[in-house]
């Protein structure tokens, strides 16, 4: 990819906090484990809109050293949560990344502190569609702002300030987390040391776009979201979020997943039913899949996490930035899977190209995988191997 | 040391921006990285890509037949081929690649010309005795695609409009200047510092 100059910087809207009336104070999560950070204060938003006090839920791992260098930022994909180690108090399964963090994992909490936040929009303690308005005192619901990546990172740069850490060992994500870690790379270069930027992309790509719109399409369109207000009217649009989730999931994989794990084979018959229930294995698999998802999360955040999504866009930011991110030598790793067509190489080497031409040097690995886009949450030892090998080589 | 590391290592100022392409296991590059040389490594061997990064070393992994027209323009002040041309499919557009992103090229190879190869050709009746040394591989099995000579060298540099600024005969480490080049017949080991002829 050539890139066509440098484009003039863009004035990037900075978080505005009114200081005055800041109050933020940690506590301890009394529906989970781990903390939330409560903030007494406006959050400007890119959208113009301000959320007026918010919280942060966040679990952490390991322990923060004394010279509090040895952080490490996890940024969560489009439906996890802050519990990616352990067992999750939510599925009561691993947590979603427990194969990569822990101790004398790839990501190490013998020697690392490990913190991992539920982004703004969320559902699982931070801020999100489903609390209550301060303003109004009524549920948000469709009120609430939308929502962008830089919004999300802001709101962990609000974390870190809090856990009095100026400089991350790293900050580490795959597929949405991927662009919070390059907006982080964007926004706040002098507060890490390197970033892994596993499965993402500068910008979504059209296809995306449409993807995530097909799945917002399904929740809208079902009776039971009543323009975003379910909760005040005790349903929820469980059909609609279940397609979504079913719709997603496809792109999650890939061919050759779906045909290794399924084939043509038939759901618990012999025959095929010449009707419209189950025949197949694999339908079996998807229903199953949107029917469990719908248990764990909420159709408005997954509205609005999708949104934020779609938005982004970080190449002129990291671009206006330059200056910040070679200063502060920010060292890069660029992930990505051979058969992810959701996120594919491509991709991930304009990522590498843009820091190049930046003057940025940068580590890219693209790791053979038949497993499609979940590959990077799934056992895949040498994906595991680059990323340990990238954290040890950091100074 | 290789001698052509000790030669490029000597010859590179602090505070230049180099590209390695096929940097291996990393060896020249963080030689380089200590001395205060800002390096991107190229690998295609993923194995080798994990040590360089456990050395704190910048690499991409990928084919150098397809991926060097990824870089942007003018990002270097020196592209890098140790012993890597003759692995090259179409080493004509690659140096023509490398002529877009980087101010100097350098190339080191084994020259095949060299009077103990071609006398061992010459008995053996083998295109194998061409292949380097530290190989055991087979005219039909190996990746040393391109043998090639100094003079074999200079013409495509000429043809290309590379600019031949100095070369080094890697034996002796002796350094020739300008339009000079060490023999054709008794250089065996032969690095080549070239720039864009504007």
């Amino acid at each position: 990819m050539q890139l066509a100059g440098v484009k003039t910087a863009k004035a990037f809207p900075q978080a505005v906090i009114i200081r005055a009336i800041t109050m933020r104070t940690i506590t301890a999560n009394t529906e989970y484990p781990g903390y939330i950070i409560t903030c007494q204060e406006d959050l400007l938003l890119d959208s113009g809109k301000k959320i007026n006090n918010f919280k942060i839920a966040y679990q952490t791992y390991g322990k923060l050293n004394d010279q509090k260098d040895n952080a490490i930022l996890i940024c969560h994909a489009l439906t996890g949560d802050q519990f990616p180690a352990e067992q999750s108090p939510i599925t009561k399964k691993n947590g979603w990344w427990d194969l990569m963090i822990g101790p004398n994992k790839p990501i190490d909490t013998n020697k690392h502190f490990v913190i991992c936040s539920n982004v703004l929009g969320g559902c699982v303690g931070t801020t999100g569609p489903n609390d209550i308005n301060p303003q109004t005192r009524k549920i948000y619901g469709s009120d609430f702002p939308t929502i962008t990546i830089r919004d999300m990172v802001r709101v962990q740069k609000i974390l870190i300030d809090e856990l009095k850490i100026s400089k991350l060992h790293s900050v580490i994500g795959g597929s949405m987390g991927a662009m919070q870690v390059l907006q982080w790379a964007a926004t706040y270069p002098e507060h890490t040391k390197s970033i892994i930027c596993i499965a993402g992309s500068l910008k979504h790509s059209a296809q995306n776009i449409a993807f995530d719109e097909a799945g917002r399409q399904s929740i809208m369109l079902d009776p039971s979201w009543h323009g975003g207000r379910y909760i005040e009217n005790n349903t929820k649009p469980e059909n609609g979020l279940s397609v979504a989730r079913m719709i997603a999931h496809i792109t999650y994989l890939s061919e050759k997943a779906f045909q290794n794990k399924f084939g043509r084979n038939l759901q618990e018959k012999k025959d095929l039913s010449f009707g419209f229930d189950i025949d197949f294995q694999v339908e079996s698999y998807l229903r199953y899949q949107g029917r469990s998802f719908v248990d764990r999360f909420d159709a408005n955040s997954y509205l609005y996490m999708t949104r934020a999504m779609d938005y982004f866009d970080v190449s002129d930011e990291i671009i206006a930035n330059k200056e910040k991110i070679i200063e502060n030598r920010v060292r890069f790793l660029v992930l990505s899977f051979t058969s992810d067509w959701l996120f594919p190489t491509k991709e991930s080497r304009e990522i590498v190209s843009l820091l190049n031409s930046i003057g940025s040097n940068v580590s890219f690995a693209e790791v053979v995988s038949e497993r499609g886009h979940d590959s990077f949450l799934l056992d895949e030892p040498q994906f595991f191997k680059i990323s340990e090998g990238f954290l040890k080589g950091i100074k | 040391m290789r001698k052509d590391y000790q030669v490029i290592l000597d010859f590179i100022p602090p505070g230049s921006k180099i590209l390695d392409i096929g940097c291996s296991d990393g060896e020249l590059i963080n030689l380089l990285s200590q001395k205060g040389v800002s390096c991107q490594g190229v690998e295609i061997d993923q194995e080798k890509v994990v040590k360089c990064l456990e050395k704190g070393l910048d690499v991409i992994q990928g084919d150098i037949n397809h991926i060097v027209d990824n870089f942007p323009h003018n990002q270097f002040d020196f592209c890098i081929l140790t012993q890597t041309i003759q692995t090259v499919q179409k080493p004509d557009i690659l140096l023509n690649e490398l002529k877009k992103i980087g101010k100097n090229i350098i190339v080191s190879f084994s020259n095949s010309a060299h009077i103990g190869k071609i006398t061992k050709f010459l008995f053996s009746g083998s295109f194998n005795s061409l292949l380097k040394k530290s190989t055991n591989d087979q005219w039909f099995d190996t990746y040393n695609i391109h043998p090639c000579s100094i003079k074999d060298f200079q013409i495509l540099a000429l043809s290309l409009n590379l600019q031949i600024l100095s070369t080094y005969d890697l034996d002796n480490l002796k350094k020739f200047k300008n339009s000079q080049i060490p023999s054709n017949l008794f250089c065996k080991d032969v690095l080549f510092h070239l720039v864009n002829e504007q």
